[in-house]
């Protein structure tokens, strides 16, 4: 379930994480995402590794960009541009774990029912977009329990961003 | 009379040139499907209510609240006036012959007064937009329970004169900084944020991607807007058409009401206007922003609100907004061929 290959594209042939490997990183992920959590953002993280070296790592960090586009897959995706600017390496065959999807991006911890990417509200990873991208390999449901629990823990924190609910005037 | 040359006065107020249609969910876009149901004649109409009373017992019908159980005969001059719904074709096991007896073949309805039952269709499920309605009422009477404001949207004409002038000024905006991206080597693609409630422009913006990959004209609008509110996470102070304006001087224009002079949260209330149809990212990236309306000149292949998916009215995403397309469309399809 959920790993279909690409016919010709490298990601799709060279991306095959052992378990151990996916124990490894996820776990590293989940530290970011911890970080997150203490900073009063949505914890959620995310980790890129390429020949089993972490090229990226991003954490939300929305509240503090006011940018709610500042997932932890984008901010990790801002260094790993970087990263191959510098090392003149492309990004395929480059594994991205991430605890929660939100935005469509590929190794998950949960699909996010309401957000989600992978399979949960869109499957972008297999509907074909000629025009804006290359299909790729999703495994998801990895420590899927933990995810939720530390978005659980968030959302009963107040998001300080957030708009109170109104409140009548006196 | 005014001569009508005068209107060429460039495309700046040529309002007429453009309508904005909505993009509606598939729910309220597709044809409903339409499943087989036997009516009967009623041949004896002083039976009338006493068949209905009979017959929502025998056959409640519950999943077609919105079809009417009984119609005026179609025909003039037949013999009987009335016609009733009997059941689903599905109700009854399949046989060969079906008579009224076989129908009603339990107690509980006389069938006294009812002929010989034929079969017609009647729609699924309710109609959303007058479209369906018109469709589905040809078959069978159907209740409706309408949506004027989808109905002047769906004719193209929900937007005044002076808010499509308004509209046009916008995207007049996203246009010349799409042409500003594009001599810089991006994607011909443009943006504008504003706050409906001040007619203020709060961000302007064009596809970057040429030296980032994720900077999409939308997704550059969006970090803009957090610019305006203090914030934000990338520079784009190489390009001078990317720009933005804190709400702080967009609020001094009489704010009808404090809702407006309220602080700002990252884009909710705010309206887009982009040359072209979003893509699945830059979709999503307005779900989470909290956008209100999104109006585009043109879809494009792999569009997300519209052609490729209508993430605006997905329902198990929590935010959900109107989409609007055809602003400008001749101009913003202009931008595709720009070399
Ligand atoms: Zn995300
Ligand atoms: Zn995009």
């Amino acid at each position: 379930m959920g790993t279909q290959t690409g016919s010709d594209e490298a990601s799709a042939d060279t991306f095959y994480p052992s378990d151990a490997e996916i124990e490894k990183w996820m776990s590293n992920a989940f530290d970011t995402a911890k970080d997150a959590l203490e900073n009063g953002e949505v914890p959620v993280g995310c980790l890129m590794v390429y020949d089993d070296h972490v090229i990226a790592r991003g954490r939300n960090e929305v509240n503090e960009s006011k940018n709610a586009t500042r997932h932890a897959e984008m901010v990790a995706l801002d260094q790993l541009l970087d990263w191959c600017r510098h090392s003149n390496v492309d990004a395929r065959g480059v594994g991205l774990y991430v605890t929660v999807s939100q935005i469509p991006v590929v190794v998950f911890g949960c699909s996010n029912d309401r957000f989600g990417g992978c399979g949960s509200v869109l499957d972008v990873s297999s509907v074909n977009l000629p025009e804006t991208g290359t299909p790729f390999k999703c495994v998801s449901g990895h420590r899927a329990d933990e995810a939720v629990e530390m978005l659980k823990t968030f959302y009963k924190q107040e998001n300080p961003n957030a708009p109170k609910p109104k409140t009548r005037k006196e | 009379m005014e001569p009508q040359v005068k209107r060429w006065k460039g495309s700046l107020c040529d309002t007429d040139s453009w309508v904005a249609y909505p993009v509606l969910s598939d729910e309220q876009s597709q044809d409903i499907d339409l499943i087989e149901a036997f009516a009967a004649p009623i041949v004896n109409k002083k039976e009338t209510s006493r068949l209905i009373r009979e017959l929502n017992s025998l056959y409640p019908l519950n999943s077609l609240q919105h079809v009417k159980r009984v119609r005026a005969c179609k025909a003039q001059g037949s013999p009987h006036p009335l016609e009733v719904l009997v059941c689903l074709v599905s109700d009854v096991p399949k046989t060969k012959v079906v008579s009224i007896d076989s129908l009603l073949s339990s107690d509980g309805v006389k069938h006294d007064g009812l002929g010989e039952p034929f079969i017609v269709k009647v729609p699924s499920r309710p109609p959303l937009t007058r479209p369906q309605f018109e469709l589905v009422n040809k078959h069978w009477p159907t209740s409706f329970h309408e949506d004027k404001q989808v109905t002047v949207a769906l004719r193209g004409e929900l937007f005044s004169p002076s808010q499509k002038a308004n509209m046009h000024k916008y995207m007049m905006s996203a246009l010349t900084a799409a042409k500003a991206g594009k001599e810089m080597g991006m994607e011909a693609v443009g943006a504008v944020v504003v706050n409906p409630a001040t007619q203020g422009v709060i961000a302007v913006g064009h596809d970057c991607r040429g030296d980032h990959p994720l900077q999409h004209a939308v997704m550059v609008c969006i970090d803009l807007v957090a610019h305006s509110q203090g914030a934000g996470c990338y520079s784009f102070d190489k390009y001078p058409a990317c720009r933005f304006t804190p709400p702080d001087f967009d609020t001094h224009e009489n704010a009808p009401d404090a809702e407006a002079s309220s602080q700002p949260y990252i884009c909710t209330g705010y309206d887009l206007y982009v040359t072209r149809e979003p893509c699945v990212m830059c979709a999503m990236a307005l779900v989470h922003s909290r956008i209100g309306r999104v109006f585009y000149g043109t879809a494009s292949t792999d569009g997300a609100l519209g052609t490729k998916f209508k993430i605006h009215s997905l329902k198990d995403l929590n935010h959900h907004f109107e989409v609007y397309k055809g602003v400008l469309s001749t101009q913003c399809e202009d931008l595709n061929r720009l070399d």
